[in-house]
């Protein structure tokens, strides 16, 4: 048990990373040529119900339809198919945390594509200044409550307003990337296109358009460009601390050398100089677990399972892995 | 006339030197049961020191001038670091002449051996690094430039606490590199810079198993012993080093795992701390542990600080490379010349706990204001946890010996006592 645990923290955790993405990108993009629908409708994760093979599904999807009912009828029998939506979701994403970003979103995965052929090419990366990074934080935030929002406005009038045109149905989709980007894996160019049949329309996939030109390019200049101003994270974030799987840090034990931020691909900076915390995973984190593994002090970073340490900091591991380099 | 005189100081100055520098390694042989791979590093220092500390190296020789110049770089621009901070009683007397009687001794010994052996050094060092790190160096670094070395100041921002020190600290660091670049006419590149990094993270990597050996309690090796590993590293050549390291850890294993061990079993256990002891200024270590204690634990710049933390980097390409390497001099730096240095008194107070420690020793040069200002709140932090500090005032000359053994004696008496109550 004590050699097991000692060949995992010695471990890669980066190239079983990738190569689990791959996996997952596979079961959630190809799955149903394999009649493989694994959690229906309601993965924490980007599996796009525009993908026709897909294995599983976006929770953010059947959510915006759910919600597209009238207030009156959220404590009937249609509120149940929101309670259980979202229950289904909820144990979903406790067991693994944001680890779904990490390790098994579709969208992450290709942004990690781009950042790998970015590195090939020797093109420098961009980073955030702190001040733009801590400000577009929020966006994510604005974008999960106008998802709600928008759903619910077309069956209620909001604030005095009308209700919203039908055109609104699951606004969120037509201007997220993974709707125009992950179909094209099985060959379908089709979500690429401005629908003119209405405004809304019009301008909804507009945008769609140009959010997926800002992905390309933003993924190739900014490691998960679009990870941090995902709705999806925004809500797992909210219920972040109730994961199984957690990312824990002991302050005692860290002498700040920076080591887990300087190859943190968000760039969160907590993980290195808050040393109150225990519980360290922050909302753009994907617990890709890379600072575990950057991380030179016994026991400082670890990932826990349940409480019990699953991938840990070694002074061991970090001399193997980065004497393994260059 | 005048370099007639000249040619005699400098004479009976190296002279001196060889002298003190000899003492000093017959003080630290003079204990029962060296290791023996520790033969390696007293032969080093006595061939080293016999001819005045010469720069046998091949290649352009960087000189630096602290513990914050980014070797990497110099190693991968195909150029060779050499740490110029000096120990010597001698050279500190010659240093006289340019620095101010309440300067510390180590700028000043420096200076001194820089301007007593400039025909030599003029002309092997290519560059001297000068950090602006705390108020000596940095005019240390300007009396160099006077004196007509190709100094080079690296700008080093005065807190670490910003992403704007950090991104400053990175541009200086981008800075250093191009002119290092120039001065060696070879280009950087990621797999020379690859082959820098894993080389002084291997390096790393055996002074960490030697520091874990320190935490056994009785003790394995003496912190003497260790000191003078990490001083070799100053000039020693970088593979030679980790090879007679790694021989040394290899018999600490052995003789661990047999249970052997040096000096007392009950020996105190002290933690040294401030202003770095430099061969052949060796002076407070040594007494201390001639008296029967063990300096089992050192947070000095000469020493742990200097090869305790290694580089991390996340692409194998200049544009991450350069900057982790420059993260690695900053991010974990305890030097007092930070403001806002909380990292130390964590440090201390992380190592107390790891090595056992039963005291803590406390070294300050007479003019190092940084660390002398610090002492009060250090000295707070281990009151508060009932591990008792002594502060120790010192400098290079052998004058004050008789009365700092007589207080270290007194220190550790009431250490003994303290442990029998226990």
């Amino acid at each position: 048990m004590k050699r097991l645990r000692q060949a995992i923290n010695n471990s890669d955790i980066s190239r079983f990373r990738f190569h689990f993405q791959l996996f997952a990108f596979g079961l959630l993009i190809y799955g149903g040529y394999l009649a493989i629908d694994f959690g229906s409708n309601y993965i924490p994760a980007f599996a796009c119900p525009f993908v026709e093979t897909r294995g599983g599904t976006c929770y953010l999807y059947p959510l915006q339809h759910q919600l597209n009912m009238p207030l009156s009828q959220l404590f009937s029998g249609r509120g149940i198919g929101l309670l259980t939506g979202f229950i289904t979701f909820l144990l979903m994403f406790v067991l693994f945390n944001k680890a779904w970003c990490g390790f098994a979103c579709p969208l992450g995965t290709v942004q990690d594509w781009i950042t790998k052929l970015r590195n090939r090419f020797g093109i420098r990366y961009s980073t955030y200044s702190e001040t733009v990074f801590s400000r577009q934080k929020n966006i994510k935030y604005v974008l999960l409550a106008l998802l709600l929002l928008l759903s619910l406005g077309m069956s209620n009038s909001l604030f005095g307003m009308q209700k919203l045109s039908g055109d609104f149905s699951t606004s969120y989709c037509m201007i997220c990337p993974g709707r125009t980007v992950l179909p094209l894996f099985t060959g379908d160019m089709s979500q690429l296109v401005i629908d003119f049949s209405s405004k809304t329309k019009t301008v909804l996939t507009g945008l769609g358009m140009a959010v997926t030109g800002l992905f390309f390019t933003g993924a190739f200049v900014k490691k998960r460009f679009f990870c941090l101003l995902c709705p999806m994270s925004a809500l797992q974030y909210i219920f972040s601390k109730a994961g199984l799987l957690r990312l824990k840090k002991d302050g005692m034990k860290c002498t700040r050398c920076g080591n887990c931020y300087r190859v943190c691909d968000v760039g969160i900076r907590e993980i290195a100089d808050d040393l109150e915390s225990t519980m360290i995973v922050q909302d753009d984190c994907m617990m890709c677990l890379k600072c575990v593994s950057a991380c030179p002090e016994e026991g400082c970073l670890k990932a826990t399972f349940l409480g019990l340490p699953v991938y840990e900091a070694t002074e061991q591991g970090f001399f193997k892995r980065m004497g393994g380099r260059s | 006339m005048h370099t007639e005189r000249f040619e005699r100081v400098k004479k009976s100055t190296n002279l001196h030197f060889t002298m003190e520098a000899d003492e000093a390694l017959r003080k630290i042989e003079d204990f029962p049961s060296n290791p023996g791979a520790m033969g390696y590093f007293y032969d080093l220092f006595r061939s080293v020191y016999a001819n005045g500390g010469s720069l046998t190296h091949k290649g352009t020789i960087i000189g630096t001038m602290c513990v914050q110049v980014p070797e990497e770089l110099i190693l991968a621009a195909g150029a060779v670091p050499f740490r110029l901070c000096n120990g010597a009683h001698a050279f500190d007397q010659a240093g006289a002449e340019f620095m101010p009687a309440k300067a510390c001794s180590l700028a000043r010994a420096t200076v001194g051996m820089l301007h007593i052996n400039r025909s030599v050094h003029k002309e092997r060092l290519g560059m001297v690094v000068v950090p602006a790190t705390c108020d000596q160096k940095r005019k240390a670094g300007e009396l160099l430039r006077e004196m007509g070395y190709n100094v080079y100041i690296l700008e080093v921002p005065s807190s670490k606490n910003s992403e704007e020190a950090r991104h400053y600290w990175q541009n200086s660091v981008k800075r250093f590199t191009a002119e290092l670049q120039h001065l060696t006419g070879r280009k950087i590149t990621k797999k020379s810079l690859g082959t820098a990094i894993n080389l002084t993270n291997e390096a790393r990597r055996q002074f960490r198993r030697l520091y874990n050996f320190r935490k056994i309690s009785p003790p394995v090796v003496y912190g003497k012993d260790a000191l003078l590993v990490s001083n070799a590293y100053f000039f020693d050549d970088k593979e030679r080093w980790l090879q007679a390291l790694t021989d040394l850890n290899n018999e600490l294993e052995l003789k661990a795992l047999k249970g052997e061990s040096v000096g007392n079993r009950h020996a105190p256990r002290i933690l040294f701390t401030g202003s770095p002891p430099v061969f052949p200024h060796l002076k407070i270590p040594l007494l201390l542990e001639q008296s029967g204690a063990i300096v089992a634990a050192d947070e000095v710049c000469s020493s742990t600080r200097m090869l305790y933390d290694a580089v991390a980097y996340d692409e194998s390409a200049l544009y991450d490379m350069i900057p982790s390497v420059a993260d690695r001099y900053l991010k974990p730096c305890t030097c007092p010349f930070l403001v806002l240095n909380d990292d130390r008194r964590r440090r201390l107070k992380d190592m107390a706990g790891q090595f056992a420690i039963d005291g803590i020793v406390y070294q300050i040069f007479s003019g190092c204001h940084l660390y002398e200002m610090e002492q009060r709140t250090i000295a707070k932090t281990f009151a508060d946890s009932g591990i008792p500090l002594l502060f120790l005032e010192t400098d290079y000359s052998q004058e004050d010996t008789g009365q700092l053994s007589t207080r270290i004696e007194a220190f550790l008496e009431s250490i003994k006592a303290r442990k029998r109550r226990k």
